[in-house]
């Protein structure tokens, strides 16, 4: 449902929403806030709740550095410490971490509601239309958006590889030691599908001109309007719901 | 007429790359004149690829290496453009389709370039869809990514972005590598329409059906250096051995006319593709007519897989549904065995699902449903590059060796680079090879150590010289009676006939038919259904089954 928003007007709300995150020090306001795009990205964008799960676990793992920062090496901000004090998570320390922890989960699955619901080319194409991005710019941005897809089945590739010389089929989860084994070819891939990607757009004329056609770029309609007012509303109701009984 | 510019001339061009001292091509000096249709031959590695990144100014605009001598472009000097600018003159099909598309939907790959050229957003659309209809591309395939699409697939989009961007020069590098003969066929068009005002200049190491839209051949020899240049006719009569010798592909109509001469009769004109060489027979006086028919059977005997005897079953599935990894299934009820010392073609339009068949034979994708019984094979990948893990050539093939079990000392790393014509390349990295070299590595990386009782073989003569090809095939013999199981998935119709002499038709989501392939190919239903096309020999075998009709 949120892919038929215009991404612009999208990136905006996702903006304010991640600055929400970052300006409320309040744990049951980032919980909020990751529940409404939990509820957003399974009911609305119909994603499988374990693949939703999945997607929290980096930004939890990201997180979790914020909690050991903050009670074994005590390099929480004063600020974040007096923010914490009332809560009811145990010491300040603590508190001040679980915080953080909520908020870089909350910070991630913002990210990911844009990601999962905008398509890079109509994003880029946006962008160049709206925003009047340079199209070298634009499709350099657009080729490192579509890289991360790229390199998952580049990924895989190479595991099928690899399992063949093993003599057995990939494990469907790869474990530590293949994944540590796999970055530098997986960094080299990368380089070679830019490089390739770069010729590509070159030997096909872009920025050949100054001028340029942009097809199929995404339209504003009175949906866009009508998204950023109720996603708006919603971020300050919970705001003010969770200032009024904070945890 | 004498004053009018070459549409391309190459004048004294060699191109030395930045990490190499050696010259990598040239100097080369060529002259395509207006409305001509150009063909460029050479080994694997002489250095196509670079002359043709010169040619367009890729060289040294974009990657790093030095050009010298001269290249102009309808009588404009290359060097006076960016390669982006000079993008409304020439179309450039680079020899993977990944280094042609940017990774977007196939609807805006297509325009990509027309936006770039800031059309009309009417015409965009027009001329999109005219090619997408003319190449037989799916109206719903518009919104689909071009990462999502197989290796043929893709290809198909390349050609289509190629022909919608409409200049008047292309140059195609293996453009009918990865495409299924159906597909194959329609860029018969493309190269049929070149602008009076235009040119075209194809690399290929295998192009039967379009050589009679050929006006010129160039040849490059191992050096680098162009060997032979003229029609084709003269260059595959006057320079037949000297082609075979470098290991370069010539028409098999070509091949045969040398036998025919060696008879005594030398057609007139020399015959290019099969069915001029069997016209030529048809019109033999009766003393030689025998004989001719003696010749074609020796000719044709090596050229078909005759089927040997068959071992214990080595792999099968049962009623397996085969999808690529994370994806939905994209064929269904899928019941097959291999057995030892068989070699089985697995054949079918572009995206019809071989690759996965291949890879959930070989036992390295797990089934959606079904079951799969047998050992693990070893899959030769279409894109060779995910398979190199080491600094060097040699570095590669011991390790190879040693995964195998097998001894990996000097001698033996030289013994097998030997086998696939790598000695001189042992010290490369893998990423500096050709794709043919690339080809050819891979594929010694898989055989080393004779490791799996099973082998698959995806695409396997994609950037493969003749040379290259004639040793794979041998190398499937050795491996047939080496009692190994052999599938190839390929949409070389003569390779496979040369080499399975059973054939699995994949389409419509299933297997279509599983059968001898003397069956099979003569199904002209089938073969239209599964969009493909018999293999050019079948012309051969029903003029061997024709009454003779003397020559008055």
């Amino acid at each position: 449902m949120l892919k038929t928003v215009h991404p612009l007007p999208k990136l905006i709300v996702a903006l304010v929403w991640l600055a929400g995150s970052i300006a409320v020090f309040d744990a049951s306001f980032q919980i909020v806030m990751i529940l409404t795009c939990v509820t957003v990205l399974i009911l609305l964008e119909r994603l499988s709740p374990v693949l939703v799960l999945a997607l929290m676990v980096p930004f939890a793992l990201f997180g979790a550095g914020f909690i050991t920062t903050s009670v074994l090496f005590r390099q929480e901000s004063e600020f974040a410490v007096q923010m914490a004090q009332e809560t009811p998570f145990g010491d300040g320390r603590l508190q001040a971490g679980i915080v953080l922890f909520l908020r870089a989960i909350a910070c991630g699955m913002v990210s990911a509601v844009f990601v999962l619901t905008t398509d890079p080319g109509s994003f880029v194409k946006a962008l160049m239309v709206n925003w009047r991005l340079s199209p070298r710019v634009g499709y350099a941005l657009f080729a490192a958006l579509q890289l991360v897809p790229d390199l998952a089945s580049e990924l895989q590739q190479m595991r099928l590889a690899r399992a063949m010389r093993r003599g057995a089929p990939p494990r469907r989860i790869p474990g530590p030691i293949e994944v540590g084994s796999l970055v530098v070819p997986l960094i080299a891939y990368a380089i070679r599908r830019a490089g390739d990607t770069a010729l590509a757009m070159e030997s096909r004329g872009l920025g050949a001109s100054s001028q340029r056609t942009v097809i199929g770029a995404p339209v504003s309609s009175k949906r866009d309007a009508i998204f950023c007012l109720a996603a708006s509303a919603w971020l300050l109701s919970i705001y003010w719901l969770t200032s009024q009984a904070p945890l | 007429m004498a004053d009018e510019p070459a549409a391309v001339l190459i004048d004294g061009v060699s191109v030395t790359y930045a990490a190499s001292d050696k010259t990598a091509v040239g100097p080369v000096d060529l002259v395509i004149r207006p409305g001509e249709r150009w063909l460029l031959l050479g080994a694997s590695g002489s250095g196509k690829s670079s002359l043709l990144n010169a040619l367009t100014g890729l060289i040294p605009h974009a990657i790093a290496a030095k050009r010298s001598g001269e290249v102009r472009l309808l009588g404009e000097d290359v060097a006076a453009r960016t390669p982006a600018e000079w993008s409304s003159t020439v179309a450039r099909l680079f020899q993977k389709a990944e280094q042609t598309l940017c990774g977007m939907t196939v609807a805006d790959e297509i325009a990509f370039a027309l936006e770039n050229q800031a059309l009309p957003v009417a015409e965009i659309a027009t001329r999109t869809e005219t090619v997408m209809g003319s190449l037989g591309l799916p109206p719903e395939w518009r919104d689909r990514r071009t990462s999502r699409l197989s290796g043929g697939e893709r290809q198909l989009v390349a050609i289509a972005a190629i022909m919608a961007q409409d200049a008047p020069i292309l140059v195609a590098d293996e453009p009918t590598a990865h495409l299924a003969p159906e597909a194959a066929r329609r860029l018969e068009r493309r190269l049929r329409d070149v602008p009076p005002d235009g040119a075209a200049l194809v690399v290929d190491h295998r192009l039967d059906d379009l050589i009679p839209l050929i006006d010129r051949v160039a040849v490059l020899g191992d050096d680098g250096r162009i060997v032979v240049t003229g029609c084709p006719r003269k260059v595959f009569r006057d320079h037949g051995q000297t082609l075979d010798r470098l290991g370069i592909w010539r028409p098999i109509g070509s091949r045969l006319a040398d036998r025919l001469m060696a008879l005594g009769h030398e057609a007139d004109p020399q015959p290019l593709t099969l069915a001029e060489a069997l016209q030529a027979m048809d019109r033999l006086p009766l003393t030689l007519l025998d004989r001719a028919r003696a010749t074609l059977v020796d000719f044709i005997a090596p050229r078909i897989a005759q089927a040997g005897a068959i071992g214990a079953t080595v792999a099968q599935l049962q009623n397996a549904s085969c999808a690529p990894l994370f994806a939905k299934p994209v064929l269904q009820k899928v019941t097959l065995s291999i057995a030892a010392g068989e070699v089985v073609a697995i054949l079918g339009a572009n995206g019809a699902g071989k690759s996965t068949l291949a890879a959930s034979l070989a036992g390295l994708l797990r089934l959606k449903a079904g079951r799969r019984d047998g050992a693990m094979g070893g899959i030769s990948f279409q894109n060779p590059d995910s398979k190199f893990i080491a600094g060097s050539v040699g570095e590669e093939l011991a390790a190879a060796l040693e995964a195998a079990g097998a001894k990996a000392e000097a001698a033996d790393v030289a013994a097998l680079a030997e086998r696939w014509r790598l000695v001189t390349l042992l010290e490369r990295h893998p990423m500096q090879l050709s794709e043919g070299q690339k080809r050819r590595l891979s594929l010694a990386l898989l055989m080393a150590g004779d490791r799996f009782p099973l082998i698959v073989l995806d695409e396997p003569t994609g950037g493969l010289d003749a040379a290259g090809t004639e040793a794979l095939m041998d190398e499937v013999d050795r491996l047939r009676d080496g009692e190994r199981a052999v599938a190839i998935v390929t949409h070389d119709m003569d390779f496979a006939l040369a080499t399975a002499p059973r054939w699995i038709i994949v389409g419509e989501g299933r297997i279509l038919a599983d059968g001898p392939a003397s069956e099979l190919m003569r199904d002209g239903a089938l073969m239209k259904r599964a969009g493909l096309a018999p293999p050019h020999l079948l012309q051969a075998l029903d003029w061997l089954e024709k009454e003779p009709v003397p020559a008055c």
